[in-house]
C-alpha cells in the first residue's frame, strides 16, 4: 500500500516536472545562466505554497516533518560539488529521471552517473564523517534560531518568494 | 516545434507546492537522492551480500528496508512513469532533433552523442556525490528542506546556485544564446 502511494505521488511529481519544463536542458541552463527565470520562479512558487501549507498542517498536527541536520561546512562543500554537476549535466537527481521518461537518452547517463556517485560516496563515507560532525548544529530550523512559532516566519517568507516570482524576477535575454 | 513547456511556471509551481503539502500529510516530504543509495545497496547485496553488509553507508540504508524497495524508491520509479505519461499525452516524447543531445547543447558543442553522454554521466556522479554528502538533493534539501525552514537547506540552496551559475557561465563563455 505504502509502495503504491509512493508510485502515485512520484507519478504526479514526474508529470509536474515534465509539464513545467523542469526536465528540459534548455530551461535548466537558462536558469543557471540567469537568462530564463521560469524554473527559478517555478521552484520559488512551489516552496512558497509548501512552506505555509506544511506549517498550517503542522498546526493541526497532520504534517510528517523531516528536518535534516545542519552541518554547515559539509553541506556547503556538498552544495558546491552538486552545483558543478547540475551545470555540467543540466539535470538534477529527480529531473534526470523525468527527462529519461520523456525519451531523453542523455538523461539515462546522468542516472547511471548518479548510481556511481552514490556508490563512490558509500565507499568514501568513513573519510567524510569528520566533515559531517564539523559545525553540526543538528536538526535546526530558522524558527528554532529565532525562537518563534514557525508560521510567523512561514507567512512573510512565502510572501517574499511570491513577490520575487510574480513581480521582481524577469527574463534577461 | 514549440519548445515552451506545456504548463506555465505559475501553474506548475502551485501544483508542485500542493503536491509537497500532500506528500508531507500522507507520508513524508518529497526526496529523491536516497533512492540512488537504495539501488546501489540492493544491487550490491544481490551480487555480494557480505560486501554490502560490511559497508557502513550501504547497510545504514539497506537494512532499514531489508535490502529491498521502499516508498522512496517507488516514488522515483513514479517520476519516470509520470513523465512517460505526460510527455506522450502532450506529444512531447523525444521532442528534440537528436534524443541524445539537447538542441541548445548541439548549437554550442556539436552533435556528438558520446561527448554529451560523457558530460551527462560526469555531471550525474557529481550530483549524487554532493547530494549524499549533504543528505539530500534539489528536492529533499532545497524544496522540502527550505519549505520546512531548515537552516542547512538554505546553505545548500545558496551553494548549488553559486557553483551552478559559475560553472554554467564558464561552460557557455563566449557562446551566443
Amino acid at each position: 500500500m505504502k509502495l503504491l502511494l509512493g508510485l502515485a505521488i512520484g507519478m504526479a511529481f514526474g508529470a509536474i516536472l515534465q509539464l513545467g519544463g523542469a526536465s528540459s536542458y534548455r530551461k535548466i541552463m537558462g536558469a543557471l545562466l540567469l537568462k530564463d527565470m521560469a524554473i527559478i520562479k517555478l521552484i520559488l512558487t512551489g516552496i512558497a505554497v509548501a512552506t505555509v501549507g506544511v506549517y498550517a498542517l503542522d498546526l493541526l498536527d497532520l504534517a510528517n516533518l523531516s528536518i535534516k541536520p545542519t552541518y554547515l561546512a559539509g553541506i556547503g562543500i556538498a552544495g558546491l560539488i552538486f552545483g558543478v554537476g547540475f551545470a555540467v549535466s543540466g539535470y538534477c537527481p529527480g529531473t534526470c529521471v523525468a527527462a529519461a521518461g520523456e525519451g531523453k537518452v542523455d538523461a539515462l547517463f546522468t542516472i547511471l552517473g548518479g548510481l556511481v556517485g552514490a556508490g563512490l560516496y558509500a565507499i568514501m563515507y568513513p573519510m567524510f564523517k569528520g566533515l559531517i560532525s564539523h559545525s553540526n548544529y543538528g536538526q535546526i530550523t530558522f524558527a528554532d534560531v529565532f525562537g518563534v512559532d514557525p508560521l510567523w516566519l512561514a507567512v512573510p517568507f512565502s510572501a517574499i518568494l511570491l513577490l520575487l516570482s510574480f513581480k521582481l524576477l524577469k527574463d534577461n535575454y | 516545434m514549440n519548445q515552451e513547456p506545456v504548463l506555465s511556471w505559475k501553474v506548475a509551481g502551485i501544483a508542485l507546492g500542493l503536491l509537497m503539502i500532500l506528500a508531507t500529510a500522507v507520508a513524508k516530504p518529497l526526496g529523491v537522492s536516497t533512492a540512488y543509495v537504495n539501488t546501489d545497496a540492493m544491487v550490491t547485496h544481490t551480487i555480494a551480500p557480505d560486501k554490502a553488509e560490511a559497508n557502513e553507508y550501504l547497510s545504514k540504508y539497506g537494512e532499514k528496508n531489508s535490502w529491498s524497495i521502499d516508498y522512496g524508491w517507488m516514488l522515483v520509479i513514479g517520476i519516470f512513469f509520470g513523465a512517460v505519461v505526460s510527455s506522450v499525452v502532450t506529444k512531447r516524447f523525444r521532442a528534440r532533433q537528436n534524443p541524445s543531445v539537447p538542441d541548445m547543447w548541439q548549437q554550442n558543442f556539436g552533435s556528438s552523442s558520446q561527448k554529451r553522454w560523457l558530460h551527462a554521466f560526469v555531471g550525474g556522479v557529481l550530483l549524487l556525490f554532493g547530494a549524499r554528502l549533504a543528505g539530500g538533493c534539489t528536492s529533499g534539501h532545497m524544496m522540502s528542506g527550505i519549505s520546512q525552514l531548515t537552516v542547512g537547506s538554505f546553505v545548500f540552496g545558496i551553494a548549488i546556485f553559486a557553483s551552478g551559475i559559475a560553472t554554467a557561465k564558464y561552460l557557455y563563455r563566449g557562446k551566443k544564446l
